[in-house]
C-alpha cells in the first residue's frame, strides 16, 4: 500500500485510522482511476473513524461525498447520520461497500424520504 | 360520505383486530387511510383468495393508529356474546323454521314452473326413459341369475330406487322430513343477535384493553418502533401496505394503493444504534432499483419517540 501513488493522499488518515484504511485504498482508487472522478480529495471523518472522499463525477461540477465501509463491517442508523453531519449535510452521499476479492458497489443515501427516478 | 362522531368497533379475536362492517371499512380507508386486508372468503369456495370480503384485519399497527387516533374502540368480541335467554331462542328458531319455509316454498314454485314448461316436449323423452330403465332391469336381473350361488353377495343391488321427491306435497308440517336442499343463514354481523351487548365489553383506549386482557400491543422494543414509524409515515400523508413482497415492513404508497404505485418499501430500524449490516442495504437497494423504488430505512428513537429517514438507491456506477 506504501509504494502505490495514491498512498501520498491517503497517509494521514490510513495511518489514523487503520482499521478502515482497506476499503478507503479501495474506493479512493476506484473513485479515482476506475470512475475517473475529478478534484478528489480525502477528508478526515472522525466521527466514523474513517476517512472520506470526496469529488466530482467527470464533466460535472456538482461535489459528492463517498464514504467507504468493508462488507464485513457492521454499522447502523446513527453511524450513517453522523456521515451526513460531518460532510454538513449534503442531501445524498455515496456509501462504497468493499468487499475482500477486491470488488466494490456503491449505494446513494439521501436524508429523507426521497423519492426514486422515474 | 356522512361523517360521523361514532367510534368504529374493531372486534378483537385472539388478539387481532377485525372489522366486519363495510361502511366502518369504508370509513377507515376513505377518512383514515387504513387499508388493512380484506381475509373473508365463502365455506363453499374457501380456496379462492381472488375475491375476498368481510372480515377486513388489520395490522395491529393500524389499530393501534386508530385507537389513539379516538376514532375506533376494541370490543372483546367473544364476552360480547351473552348467554341467550329461552325466549330470545326460541325466537331465533321460530326465524330460523319460518326462513326455510320460505326457501321451500320458493323452490316450490319454482320446480312446478320447470315440469310445467317441460311437459309438452317431454312425453318422448318419458317413453326413451321407461325403455331404458326396463332393459336395466332386464340386464340387472341377469346379472343377479348368473351371481347366484357362491357369489351372491357380491351380486349389484340395482333394486334400491331413489326415494321419490315430490315438491308439490311438502307441507309446513314435514320440514324435516324434507329432501329438498335449503341453506341455513348464519350472519355476518353479531350484532344482528339480540345476545350479542358489546357495551360491556368496550375499550377506548390501549391500556384498557391492555387490562382487560384482549390486547397487548405494542409490548416491545420492536413493536413501539413499527407503531412510531407507521404514524410518522402516516402523518406524511402515505398509505401503509404490508412490505413483504419487496422484503420490508411496509410498502409505502402516495395515496390510495387502488389508485397508485407504492414508490417505497420501509423497513424499521428499532433503535439509532441497532446494527446494519452493509450487506442489508445493498440487498434492500438493489431489490429497490430493479423495481423502480426506493428503500426507506426507518429509524426510530424510542426515547426522543421520533422517526427519521433514509432512502437508499443503487448509484449507478460501481
Amino acid at each position: 500500500m506504501e509504494n502505490h501513488p495514491s498512498y501520498s493522499a491517503l497517509s494521514d488518515v490510513v495511518e489514523k485510522y487503520p482499521r478502515t484504511a482497506g476499503s478507503l485504498f479501495q474506493a479512493y482508487n476506484d473513485i479515482l482511476y476506475a470512475q475517473q472522478w475529478q478534484d478528489v480529495e480525502v477528508l478526515d471523518l472522525e466521527g466514523c473513524e474513517r476517512g472520506a472522499i470526496q469529488g466530482c463525477k467527470k464533466d460535472t461540477e456538482t461535489i459528492l461525498h463517498v464514504v467507504p465501509c468493508s462488507l464485513a463491517e457492521t454499522v447502523s442508523f446513527a453511524w450513517l447520520q453522523t456521515a451526513f453531519t460531518l460532510l454538513s449535510d449534503p442531501p445524498e452521499i455515496y456509501l462504497a461497500i468493499t468487499s475482500e476479492d477486491a470488488s466494490i458497489v456503491y449505494y446513494k443515501i439521501s436524508r429523507g424520504i426521497v423519492k426514486p427516478p422515474v | 360520505m356522512v361523517a360521523d362522531t361514532r367510534r368504529i368497533p374493531l372486534r378483537v379475536s385472539n388478539k387481532k383486530a377485525y372489522v366486519w362492517d363495510v361502511d366502518d371499512i369504508a370509513v377507515i380507508r376513505s377518512q383514515h387511510g387504513i387499508c388493512g386486508i380484506l381475509t373473508g372468503t365463502l365455506p363453499h369456495l374457501s380456496q379462492q383468495n381472488a375475491f375476498l370480503g368481510i372480515p377486513l384485519v388489520l395490522m395491529p399497527e393500524e389499530a393501534v393508529y386508530l385507537i389513539e387516533n379516538g376514532v375506533a374502540t376494541f370490543v372483546d368480541d367473544t364476552r360480547a356474546h351473552i348467554q341467550p335467554s329461552t325466549s330470545e331462542l326460541k325466537q331465533w328458531n321460530a326465524d330460523q323454521q319460518e326462513n326455510i319455509k320460505q326457501q321451500l316454498a320458493l323452490a316450490e314454485i319454482k320446480t312446478t314452473k320447470d315440469t310445467t314448461s317441460g311437459r309438452a316436449m317431454s312425453e318422448e323423452a318419458i317413453r326413451k326413459r321407461k325403455e331404458r330403465e326396463e332393459k336395466k332391469r332386464e340386464k340387472a336381473a341377469r346379472l343377479a341369475a348368473k351371481a347366484d350361488g357362491p357369489n351372491a353377495l357380491l351380486a349389484p343391488t340395482l333394486e334400491v330406487e331413489a326415494p321419490k321427491v315430490d315438491a308439490a306435497h311438502i307441507s309446513p308440517g314435514r320440514l324435516s322430513s324434507s329432501t329438498v336442499p335449503y341453506t341455513i343463514v348464519i350472519p355476518a354481523l353479531s350484532s344482528t343477535f339480540e345476545w350479542y351487548d358489546p357495551s360491556k365489553y368496550t375499550y377506548t383506549t390501549l391500556g384498557d384493553a391492555k387490562t382487560a386482557g384482549i390486547w397487548d400491543y405494542p409490548a416491545t422494543l420492536a413493536e413501539r418502533a413499527r407503531c412510531g414509524v407507521f404514524r410518522g409515515l402516516k402523518e406524511k400523508g402515505f398509505f401503509m401496505g404490508g412490505g413483504i413482497k419487496f422484503g420490508g415492513e411496509y410498502l409505502v404508497y402516495p395515496g390510495d394503493p387502488l389508485r397508485y404505485h407504492s414508490h417505497f418499501a420501509a423497513s424499521v430500524l428499532e433503535s439509532p444504534i441497532a446494527s446494519l449490516r452493509p450487506m442489508e442495504i445493498v440487498a434492500h437497494g438493489r431489490l429497490g432499483t430493479a423495481t423502480k423504488k426506493a428503500h426507506l430505512l426507518c429509524g426510530w428513537d424510542d426515547e426522543k419517540k421520533e422517526v427519521s429517514y433514509l432512502s437508499i438507491e443503487w448509484a449507478g456506477f460501481g
